[in-house]
């Protein structure tokens, strides 16, 4: 405001008037006096500068003005230009009004950098002989007439209403002949509900079926062996219960198979096919698990109460109930002398079946449900799967563990990411334990417990049920469920599928046993089918000693001969 | 320059064969920008063998039926030549403001009145040609995902069709409507490849909102 005084509007207005010096600048400052009217009227601005606060930096402009003066007018009155034609620059570059004068010649000036057009044509000549195809190069050398469209869309930036967009676009003549039309009737929404979406990526698993098999009733695989994509024999199992977590099966070294229905146990003697309902849970609870001990003379039952039942097979008497467990006892595992249960709530129980007080040993390393438990052949290692997708490996040593000490696993492995249901150690190389999770892991681990190792993984395209690995051959067995219910013979250490039959069961299949002599897999699923498989051959008995053993052991193969009774 | 070259066997494209396959690049580079810009889920859309390379495709019905719908005014509006440019804008759900919009300018080439082929005249192009401009195409509107703001909002999509003022328009199916401009302050442009055929040349380019 100081300066105000010293500044005489009247400086300004000679400026003004000494500037024109080419007639193309008088253009402009024509079209100037158009834009700010206050620089052409000499009063006006004085008024204004006096009483408006926005105008109060003027007053100081044109003393930069006046000794800048004689350096640059010419500067000064180009750059008046492009202030002014900002908004016409905008419609000449649109091509609209290019005949008019001043337009025409503001066009000229400011479209100064703009590289001559001949070399342009040459450009856009030269283009197509270079191939770039592979390039990420966006062509600038066609005509600007789509941005300058664009331009012309985004003529007001700060009209809210698009009824005036277009009313200006239509005042200002832009859109010359054009239409702007959309479909009446808006698109489809989109389905892409967040939660849905969730809920497909969870299902996912389920209805991710792999591309079909070829449909034969064999396959041979590329060793040569022929392997049976049909069930030797199928048993029905009426009331078998389709639970993921139970342990239904389960086949002895006398070659008798425990199935439990519900709340009854049957069992069926491989050798005879002679069927015997063993025994019946208490009432109001159910069987949900068994497992036969090593010497195939006992059977241990799980309940869903939490008591753990012992029978003997021979007289299919109970000898005695271990009680203790709070929830259903899922999981039974063999080692001599020694039951060990897993129960839902996590706790893993040793029971001496000898001595009067049975529980001689507890580990805790679950947060959920024990789901899958297996001894080692030696008894020097335990292993153990949980619902919480942990997998525990437990020394086997109990020593003498008082009830209520508890001890902690050797290693505690977490690279599933379902629940781990199936364990099986491997009968021909102590160390090596396999693992399979659940539905959204899918995925079979394969460890070596000495040093706690994952030497393997395999995904397979569903969940892992079992796990069984051949005693003579360098393979493993796995069972699945949704959606292939299929069985799958993996080789060991390449991982690669022998063969795999798919929909073994029209539900899942969540059990398995091997037989004893090695060749034979009982599977057991939803379906309330038994289905047996021929899945490995019994290896021809070399020497004198081998022989002797299988005939001892009066079960060497499990003969379809045998199986055929029923 | 060499209209020996030409083989004389193959017929220039004719109006009706241009405008079809203006109209079926019309309909991949749609599903395309629907797939690479999130407009649907990515599970409704399947793979699909097209100009050489995979397209992703939509499979929802209604979705389809619509753009079925609009490409077919489209082709009737290039037959007479009255539509010179598509919009795809990619419009936020909740604020209704546009996000992208993708702009595809159909010119029309000149042909030559007369029919005695001067010597000027470019020999027809070949069809394995346009199908690489219209593959590169495509190939750079998924690249533009690498540059293009990240939508983390749902979207909805409209297409809208620049006409001549003496189009047939059918009346109650398409009306007039705002732009969906995205305002110059806040607007980024990069122009994509281009195609052409005998007849048309088809332009690309897409604005999306950035402020930054």
């Amino acid at each position: 405001m100081s300066h105000k005084p010293k500044t005489p509007s009247r400086h300004r207005s000679r400026s003004e008037a000494k500037t024109p010096l080419t007639p193309s600048l008088t253009a402009g400052l024509n079209s100037l006096s158009l834009a700010i009217p206050t620089q052409v009227s000499p009063s006006k601005p004085r008024a204004d500068a006096s009483f408006n606060p926005f105008l109060s930096s003027r007053p100081g402009s044109p003393t930069r003005r006046a000794t800048s003066r004689p350096a640059s007018p010419i500067k000064r009155a180009t750059s008046g230009a492009i202030q002014v034609s900002e908004s016409l620059q905008r419609q000449a570059s649109l091509g609209v009004i290019r005949k008019g004068g001043v337009e025409s010649r503001l066009d000229v000036i400011t479209r100064d950098y703009v590289p001559p057009p001949k070399s342009e044509k040459k450009r856009s000549k030269s283009q197509p002989t270079r191939d770039t195809r592979d390039r990420f190069i966006t062509t600038r050398d066609t005509t600007d007439e789509v941005t300058a469209t664009l331009d012309m869309m985004s003529l007001n930036p700060q009209s809210s209403s698009p009824g005036h967009t277009s009313r200006l676009a239509a005042a200002a003549g832009v859109p010359l002949n054009r239409r702007v039309l959309a479909y009446h009737e808006p698109p489809p929404a989109s389905s892409s509900d967040p939660l849905l979406a969730q809920a497909r990526e969870l299902v996912r698993p389920l209805y991710a079926r792999p591309g079909a098999l070829a449909t034969s009733t064999s396959t041979t695989t590329s060793k040569g062996r022929k392997i049976a994509t049909q069930p030797e024999r199928v048993l029905d199992a009426p009331g078998m219960v389709d639970d993921y977590y139970l342990n239904l099966v389960a086949w002895s070294s006398l070659n008798t198979l425990a199935v439990a229905l519900a709340e009854s146990t049957y069992l069926w003697r491989a050798d005879t096919g002679e069927v015997t309902q063993m025994g019946e849970a208490p009432e109001g609870t159910y069987v949900a698990s068994v497992d036969f001990s090593n010497d195939g003379q006992f059977l241990g039952v799980g309940l869903g109460m939490g008591a753990v039942e012992l029978w003997d097979i021979e007289t299919q008497t109970k000898l005695r109930t271990m009680g203790g467990h709070s929830t259903q006892v899922a999981c039974l595992s063999w080692h001599q002398h020694l039951l060990t249960s897993g129960c839902g709530d996590g706790s893993i129980w040793h029971h001496d079946v000898r001595v009067a007080r049975h529980k001689v040993g507890e580990l805790v390393g679950h947060q959920g449900e024990v789901c899958g438990l297996k001894w080692r052949s030696d008894g020097e290692l335990l292993a153990s799967g949980g619902n919480d997708n942990v997998v525990n490996v437990w020394d086997g040593r109990v020593g003498d563990v008082t009830p209520g000490s508890r001890s902690a696993a050797r290693w505690t492995k977490r690279n599933h990411v379902a629940a781990v249901k199936a364990i099986a150690w491997c009968p021909w190389q102590p160390a090596l334990l396999a693992s399979g999770g659940g539905t959204s892991d899918a995925t079979v681990h394969i460890w070596n417990t000495t040093t706690g190792a994952r030497l393997h993984s395999l995904t397979t395209p569903s969940q892992v049920t079992s796990i069984q690995w051949s005693p003579h051959k360098k393979e493993f067995l796995t069972t699945h469920g949704y959606p292939t219910n299929s069985l799958m013979i993996h080789a060991y250490p390449s991982m690669e599928r022998v063969v795999e039959i798919r929909d073994a069961h029209d539900s899942r299949v969540l059990w398995s046993a091997l037989g004893p002599g090695g060749d034979l897999v009982c599977t057991g699923a939803g379906d309330e089918n038994l289905k047996f498989w021929r899945v490995w051959e019994m290896p021809k008995p070399k020497k004198g000693k081998d022989a002797k053993e299988g005939s001892r052991m009066g079960t060497g193969s499990t003969s379809s001969g045998i199986l055929s009774i029923r | 320059m060499a209209p020996t070259k030409q083989a004389p066997t193959r017929q220039a494209i004719t109006l009706k064969g241009s405008t079809n396959l203006v109209t079926e690049f019309f309909k991949f580079a749609a599903n395309t920008i629907l797939f690479q810009r999130g407009v649907y889920p990515a599970d409704d859309f399947h793979m699909v063998k097209k100009y050489g390379q995979t397209v992703l495709v939509t499979q929802d019905l209604a979705l389809e039926n619509y753009l079925d719908k609009i490409l077919k005014q489209v082709n009737k509006w290039l037959l007479t030549g009255s539509v010179t440019q598509l919009v795809l804008a990619i419009i936020s759900k909740d604020s209704r403001t546009t996000l992208e919009r993708w702009v595809f300018d159909i010119n029309l080439v000149e042909q030559p009145a007369d029919s005695s082929e001067p010597p000027h005249r470019a020999p027809a192009k070949p069809e394995a040609e346009i199908q690489a401009e219209i593959r590169n195409i495509l190939k750079q509107i998924v690249s533009t995902v690498t540059f293009l703001p990240v939508i983390d909002e749902p979207t909805v999509f409209n297409i809208l069709a620049y006409t001549s003022d003496s189009a047939d328009i059918p009346a109650d199916e398409w009306v007039d409507t705002d732009p969906l401009a995205i305002e110059a302050s806040k607007s980024q442009q990069v122009k994509l490849r281009s195609f052409s055929t005998d007849v048309h040349r088809i332009e690309a380019m897409v604005a999306y909102r950035y402020e930054g």
